[in-house]
């Protein structure tokens, strides 16, 4: 078993930083001709910890699959910093980039889709250590041997297979013992367990925490389903359309959310808890396209409290509990705003449950 | 804490008490139904591999322990013999060449070429290919041009133009058919891995760290070749057919040489006359045609290839 | 009693695949009541999805149907196709799980609703059109009239789903059928859907079967529940009774996938109560009790005999020799 990863990092810094990323793709029509600019993600800064596990919430369109991506510079962020370990990432090209990116490591959302059909599961776990020329050939079978153990499959029933002869779950297995090979400090799962039936599911989310435990290892947790993302995170970003909504320790965003889309979130997950209300659809209308997203804060055209100072000015980040920040002009700390196009904060504490009910809205029409 | 079941029948709407722990069903699905899945997945890989195994141990392991009259000189006065006549098997062509065998070194010849073409076009096309789907952005770029400019002459023509060039013989004759086929293949090999590419498991492979040249190989190269492989069983019948059409038009193998291909081509002339010999042959290239595709069909049922 | 809408029993569907026997649904029976809605639960290869095809008429036809499925009555396995299509659409629909795939990407989508209108009613293009806006506005598409011109590819997740309701809707059924049709997508969209499935309900008097895996679904949204695992029904209570407070799951399956499903309520990094194992192979069930290999209370007996589905409480049924204490886990 190998000992907690020791960073590179100063205590007190960062693992990872990452400092007003910007992905935008290019969407062409069938000529060829340019058709318009897909905003994926827009000037996104977040920070993890050596040790912490950040989860990234969102729904289709908000950008949490691409803003993983462009940390991995998989493909390169059009704009924006990433560093990682003290190393700017962003602008690292071939043998350097290989190098530095040997501490952080991938998991897919497809287990199988993420495994050479062809390849044994030895080789699959091994093919890492090949690449850096990690140990000879017999270390590298013990290797393999001991971290298909973490993961919970006997080496002797499992490395000699083949991928189509595993079930979601063992896949998923090998492909996170793939990823640890090389002893990462970072893991960055992006809906790792999201095609898992559920029993399976909690298999996986259990080694996810054995390795956190034994290993050291941070997490960057991308998932749609936010009671997961609440389980396995320590702080909690939920993204929309590319922008950052709000972020905080995972308890403080559950019980006091702040922006109200999460709210939104929130009352839409039908629960299980005896004595839950139903779930309600208090996020009305449809996600805009982020080839043109509106103006100002992006989710203005379906957010009850949404007022013409939100078409106007795009709200900043602030801090409003400890460690926990909302990019929002009227969060849910206040009173909804008046129907008048005035942004004053009353000082009343506002009942976070009545925050979701609808406001007359002067917001702007929705492209 | 195993709570007492009453017995009952349960017609009710809502089925309420049930009966005990009912006996082990019957099977649904009859074995006889299952016996019949089974056997015909065995009979579509056997049945073509047997008629190939004929086919080839005729061709080219018989002439070899039996002697076989000459397939070029025949006896003038042994012509136009029909078939299952004493020592000729298949009969005799108008100038006395013993059928059976000018079919048996034919069929040589034209495998021969078939399998020499597709095995050059494969390798210089999955090459191409692989090279540009894989590297993308420019090189992509140009190298699709290339094959689709090799793919718009007209390959008849093409053809012709490269077996005069070279001079008639087998070898030219199939640099000359492989040089049609590259870029077919390329297209193919480049498709296959532009799925490839965007599949999970190449991105895996990078972020392991590994580099370019060894994807290729461990990676992309196995995952295609079974599809590639597939595809070029049912090329072989084609090109024996254009095979036979070049020599007919006088490039290629030069008559009394046999080959299949040569054999169709030559026969179509005596078509309303003396059909046989058109369709002995025609016969002959349609079951190995049948032989080869049944034969890609069962590899890709096993394999799992699309 | 009322009426039962629809009436299963003794439901057995199996097929042959690459020469073994799949044993897909293994004796299920159950009933819907008008204007209820029920949720089928169960992991993948549980069967929910074969059975509720069975009853439709939409499998193969190497599939090999035992047993009873009576709507109103009138017994539906057995049928011809072209008896099943008169059923299809005018007594009962269903909604699939992905839109994307269900509808003709060439075709405008108002076009397609005409279309299903007009296999079921001879109406002329022009009324089958009117009644398809009016569908459009039923299923809460902004914006109708221009909705259907589009193609579906100019509609969003949620729009196509809605397009697809107001297709299986084309024809007032009386059962509607909604196979894994929020899996795909948002949560928020998700609240949406439902919403809509329960005003629909409301207004046109429809039961409602919700197949899915999510049993969040099942406790926010349905008046009763039902279980499968690999093939049977395993549990099966009122809603109320099985989720509310003291609510009383006892199939030990049922307790794992609830003790499994992340809940809100728990703290980070907790470590979940797993099962382990996996679903059993369709071709090889086990003797006795299909949950007992992966029980952690299993017993002798659930691994001889198979426990039966038995009323064993007012209205709650389960299949389980050693079913967990009353009020959790056990």
């Amino acid at each position: 078993m190998t000992v907690p990863q020791q960073n590179a990092t100063p205590a007190g810094e960062p693992l990872l930083s990452a400092r007003d990323v910007v992905q935008e793709f290019v969407v062409r029509e069938r000529g060829g001709a340019k058709a318009g600019v897909v905003q994926a993600v827009s000037s996104v800064s977040f920070d993890v910890m050596p040790g912490e596990t950040v989860g990234i919430v969102g729904e289709t369109g908000s950008g949490k699959s691409t803003l993983a991506r462009a940390i991995l510079q998989s493909p390169r962020p059009k704009s924006g910093s990433v560093v990682f370990r003290g190393t700017e990432l962003t602008k690292l090209r071939g043998r350097q980039l290989l190098q530095a990116r040997r501490n952080m490591q991938f998991v897919f959302q497809d287990p199988f889709g993420s495994l050479d059909p062809k390849w044994r599961v030895r080789s699959i776990v091994e093919e890492p250590l090949i690449a850096y020329h990690v140990g000879n050939r017999a270390s590298r079978r013990k290797r393999v041997d001991e971290l298909l153990d973490i993961v919970g499959l006997d080496p002797a029933r499992y490395a000699k297979r083949h991928p189509r002869e595993l079930s979601g779950g063992q896949a998923q297995r090998v492909a996170i013992a793939r990823a640890v090979a090389l002893e990462p400090s970072l893991l960055i799962c992006d809906e790792a367990v999201s095609s898992l039936d559920v029993l399976i599911q909690a298999q996986v989310l259990n080694v996810f925490e054995r390795l956190r435990k034994d290993l050291g290892l941070s997490y960057v947790f991308i998932a749609h389903d936010l009671a997961l993302v609440k389980q396995v995170s320590d702080r909690v970003a939920v993204m929309y359309l590319g922008k950052l909504c709000e972020t905080g320790p995972g308890e403080s965003v559950y019980r006091k959310p702040l922006h109200p889309y999460t709210r939104g979130l929130l009352d839409s997950i039908p629960s299980t808890e005896p004595g839950a209300a139903r779930a309600s659809a208090t996020v009305k209308g449809e996600p805009p396209s982020p080839i043109n997203p509106p103006s100002g804060c992006r989710f203005r055209t379906r957010c009850p409290r949404a007022t013409d100072l939100c078409a106007d000015e795009e709200p900043l980040p602030r801090e409003l509990a400890p460690g926990h920040l909302v990019a929002c002009h009227f969060p849910l700390t206040e009173a909804a705003p008046a129907a008048a196009a005035n942004g004053e904060a009353q000082g009343t504490a506002q009942n976070t449950a009545a925050a979701g009910t609808a406001q007359p809205t002067t917001s702007k029409a929705v492209s | 804490m195993a709570l007492p079941i009453p017995e009952g029948s349960a017609t009710t709407a809502l089925p309420t008490l049930a009966t005990a722990a009912p006996p082990p069903l019957p099977s649904l699905v009859s074995s006889r139904q299952l016996r019949m899945q089974r056997i015909g997945r065995s009979l579509r890989l056997w049945i073509p591999v047997s008629i190939l195994g004929v086919i080839i141990f005729t061709a080219f392991i018989w002439p070899l322990v039996y002697t076989l009259p000459s397939p070029t000189n025949g006896n003038i006065l042994d012509a136009g013999l029909p078939p299952f006549s004493p020592g000729h098997l298949l009969g005799t062509d108008p100038v006395g060449v013993d059928l059976f065998s000018y079919y048996v070194y034919g069929t040589q010849t034209s495998l021969e070429i078939a399998v020499g073409t597709t095995i050059i076009g494969m390798a210089i096309g999955c090459a191409i290919g692989v090279t540009a789907a894989f590297a993308g952005g420019w090189v992509d770029a140009v190298l699709s041009r290339v094959l689709d400019i090799l793919i718009a002459f007209p390959a008849l023509i093409l053809v012709l133009v490269v077996s005069y060039a070279l001079g008639p013989s087998k070898l030219h004759l199939t640099y000359a058919l492989a040089f049609f086929s590259i870029p077919v293949f390329g297209r193919v090999a480049r498709g296959a891995t532009l799925v490839l590419r965007s599949s999970p498991f190449m991105t895996a492979a990078r972020l392991s760290g590994t580099r370019n040249w060894r994807i290729i190989a461990r990676h992309i190269m196995p995952n295609i070749l079974p599809g590639i492989i597939s595809f070029s069983l049912l090329g072989l019948g084609l090109v024996i057919i254009i095979e036979g059409a070049i020599d007919f038009l006088g490039q290629g193998i030069e008559p009394p040489q046999p080959s299949l291909g040569q054999a169709i081509a030559q026969g179509q002339t005596t078509m309303t006359a003396t059909p046989e010999y058109v369709l002995m042959p025609s016969i002959g290239l349609l079951i190995l045609v049948i032989a080869l595709n049944m034969f890609g069909d069962a590899l890709r049922e096993r394999w799992g290839v699309q | 009693m009322s009426e039962a809408l629809l009436e299963v029993e003794d439901l057995r569907v199996g097929f042959a695949a690459g020469g073994l026997e799949v044993r897909a649904v293994d004796g299920v029976s159950f009933s819907v009541a008008p204007g209820n809605t029920l949720a089928i639960i169960g992991e993948s290869g549980s069967g929910k999805t074969v059975s509720c095809r069975a009853i439709m008429g939409l499998l193969p036809s190497g599939a090999n149907i035992n047993g009873s499925a009576r709507l109103r009555g009138t017994e539906l396995i057995g049928l011809s196709d072209s008896e099943m299509r008169k059923h299809r659409g005018s007594d009962m629909a269903m909604v699939f799980q992905d839109p994307a795939r269900s509808l003709n990407p060439t075709i405008r989508v108002g076009l397609q609703i005409a279309e299903a209108i007009r296999t079921h009613h001879t109406v002329s293009k022009r009324e089958a059109q009117t009644q398809a806006v009016e569908l459009l506005r039923l299923v809460r598409i902004p914006a109708a009239e221009r909705r259907f011109h589009e193609y579906p590819h100019q509609l969003s997740g949620g729009m196509r789903q809605r397009v697809m309701i107001a297709m299986a809707l084309a024809c007032r059924p009386k059962l509607l059928i909604a196979d894994e049709a929020t899996t795909a997508l948002d949560v928020t969209t998700q609240a949406q859907i439902m919403e809509l499935l329960l005003d629909l309900q409301e207004e046109l008097d429809m039961a409602l079967i919700m197949i899915s895996h999510d049993l969040g679904l099942a406790a926010s949204y349905a008046d009763e529940v039902i279980v499968m695992y690999a093939g049977k029904i395993v549990e099966q209570a009122p809603a109320a009774q099985l989720f509310g407070a003291g609510g009383a799951v006892r199939m030990r399956y049922t307790r794992a996938l609830l003790d499994a499903i992340p809940h809100m309520e728990r703290p980070a990094h907790a470590e979940l109560p797993i099962v382990g194992g996996r679903p059993p192979d369709p071709t090889a069930l086990p003797p006795g009790c299909s949950f007992a290999p992966r029980c952690h209370h299993a017993q002798d007996d659930c691994r001889e005999k198979v426990p039966a589905l038995a009323e064993h409480a007012p209205g709650h049924r389960w299949a389980c020799w050693h079913p967990c204490e009353n009020g959790g886990a056990a």
